[in-house]
């Protein structure tokens, strides 16, 4: 590399912007096609193809470029845009731990020179995976604090296929790697590694790989303890957090699959009430839920009928007349009240006090007796007390 | 012979349809007594009694359908309109109040404002009043005076459907 270090990073800084446009490209595409890098450097107004590649940010693939790892690393631990890796990717660390660790205890009293190197190699290895649990850790996380959000608009169907994924494809196997207590794990393999760096750190004959055993000692107490909370993260955060998502999600697309056709789907049963005697305790709320169901019935409303009841109009000209064909009437009121039976069968009283209105006809004349004579009329239900009258021929004008 | 303790205040609240929960002095005789309120109830009605670690509850091939649909459509509704509004529907019904007002607010600005219109319990102000009373009384949820309720855990009866519709319609799917 001709450049300077520190050129190189003042290069960076300076030109991070499309640096991290870039990594976006590569991170969502795979690969960075000669014209999109064409493209994001003409947006930003500088020309920095040459320099990308000089200072070996870019390498060539073909026809297209990558960012080389070891920035695109950085790149990615700068932004903390970690994606989820698989846990097949970080079990590989269980082999080259135990490997390592097997040729320790098995050459121990070897060469001193090569111990200590796989002393070193395995505190390296010890220190990438756990690098890759935390990373793993916080992109799991991310990635599900931003699905709980939804802002990206995800479908509830595809929540739950996300969800569940996760689960069971990198929580749980996660989980099982960082689980202690798991024979196979590789916490397990660690605490094998710390007991037996414990042990020798203070009985070992060469200084220098006391030393060794002593630093990975007090690194394995301080990565047992960071896996511990990355462990406690899955299980009390991460894993309840997902799972309810997983959950919302299957029961809004249930409600919103039977709210398509909600009087088309079977619904769970409920049981209908009873009926019960009227001394039950509860006759006051089991009437109360009865009416309840027509109270909500369509409102009826009935016109009012009027009843066309003939309306009767006293005739005075007829009954006149009447009176006339029958002087002498002996006895006024029984002569009203037959006179009605006789038309009506019935006799009303608004009709007997309307003929009785005859007897004040200025042209009639009346007799009384000089004792007035009183008798019973019964009209109906009705019996008056009314005075006997006569009336005469010659009293009519 | 003897019955267990709070015997006919079990046999009163399951057959007038009630969810019997786990807040309820019953609840617990219930569990310890699974047996034989399994065998009466069976004997006695040909009901069946189903016991959860949320409710007690008991069905019979004469269901109250209409009210179960009218049930499922308001909790639906509710948990559509609250996920709607951004909130964690779930959470919510599992641990807040809920005022009329609210409830109000929600149904009346419903997208599905045709189904809501065209359901009798559910179709306006009043209805809905007595609606929740219904639901009160089969211990759906516990009201908290006149403008206020939460869900009891009953209400995971209904949530336990609306998973069942989905898994079954992958099972359907996936045959």
């Amino acid at each position: 590399m001709k450049a300077e270090p520190r050129t190189i990073l003042r290069f960076l800084l300076e030109y991070f912007d499309i640096i991290s446009e870039l990594y976006d490209t590569q991170s969502k595409d795979g690969i960075i096609t000669f014209e999109t890098l064409n493209q994001i450097t003409e947006k930003h107004g500088f020309d920095i193809k040459i320099q990308l590649l000089e200072y070996k940010v870019l390498s060539n693939v073909n026809e297209n470029y990558e960012i080389r790892t070891v920035y695109y690393n950085l790149i990615e631990f700068i932004l903390s845009e970690f994606k989820p890796m698989l846990p097949e990717t970080i079990e590989k660390y269980h082999i080259s731990i135990a490997e390592l660790f097997r040729k320790i205890r098995e050459q121990l009293n070897g060469d001193k020179v090569l111990l200590n190197q796989r002393i070193s190699e395995l505190s390296n290895e010890i220190r990438s995976f756990y690098e890759m649990v935390e990373k793993n850790t916080i992109s799991l996380l991310n990635e599900t604090r931003e699905l709980k959000a939804n802002v990206k608009k995800v479908d509830y169907r595809e929540k739950i296929i996300r969800a569940s994924r996760w689960i069971d494809e990198y929580i749980i196997p996660l989980n099982k790697i960082l689980d202690i207590n798991h024979s196979a794990s590789i916490a397990n393999k660690l605490y094998d590694v710390s007991e037996f760096s414990n042990k020798y750190r203070l009985n070992f004959d060469d200084e220098n790989t006391r030393v060794q055993f002593e630093r990975l000692y007090f690194q394995l107490i301080q990565v047992n303890d960071n896996l511990l909370r990355q462990s406690k993260i899955l299980t009390n955060e991460l894993l309840p957090l997902i799972e309810r998502i997983r959950t919302e999600s299957i029961i809004l697309t249930g409600w919103i699959t039977f709210l398509k056709n909600p009087y088309k789907q079977k619904v769970p049963k409920i049981l209908k009430r009873k009926e019960v005697t009227v001394y039950s305790q509860d006759t006051f709320f089991n009437a109360a839920e009865i009416f309840e169901q027509f109270k909500n019935e369509e409102d009826v409303y009935f016109d009012e009928v009027e009843v066309e009841a003939e309306k009767w109009i006293f005739d005075k000209e007829h009954y006149t007349q009447k009176l006339k064909e029958n002087l002498p009437v002996d006895n006024f009121f029984k002569w009203c009240n037959k006179t009605l039976k006789d038309d009506y069968k019935k006799v009303e009283i608004e009709k007997f006090f309307a003929l009785t209105s005859l007897a004040f006809d200025e042209n009639l004349l009346l007799e009384y007796t000089a004792k007035p004579e009183y008798e019973k009329i019964k009209i109906n239900d009705l019996t008056l007390t009314v005075p006997k009258i006569k009336i005469n021929n010659h009293g009519i004008s | 012979m003897e019955f267990p303790n709070h015997h006919r205040q079990i046999v009163e609240d399951l057959m007038a349809g009630k969810f019997i929960l786990p807040t309820e002095r019953t609840f617990e005789v219930l569990k310890e007594n699974e047996d034989f309120y399994t065998q009466f109830f069976k004997a006695s009605f040909n009901y069946d009694v189903r016991f959860t670690q949320d409710y007690v509850y008991m069905v019979s091939d004469e269901s109250n359908e209409m009210l179960s649909r009218d049930m499922c459509i308001f909790i639906a509704l509710l948990s559509y309109e609250l996920d709607r509004d951004g909130k964690n529907f779930l959470e919510r019904i599992q641990y807040s109040e809920f005022e009329m007002e609210e409830i109000e607010n929600y149904l009346t600005n419903s997208s599905y404002i045709d189904l809501i219109l065209s359901n009798k319990q559910l179709k306006d102000a009043e209805s809905r009043r007595n609606f929740i009373n219904t639901l009160n009384r089969r211990n759906i949820i516990e009201k908290i005076g006149d403008n206020r309720f939460v869900f009891t855990s009953a209400h995971k009866f209904f949530m336990d459907f609306a998973s069942d519709i989905v898994k079954f319609e992958n099972a359907s799917e996936g045959n």
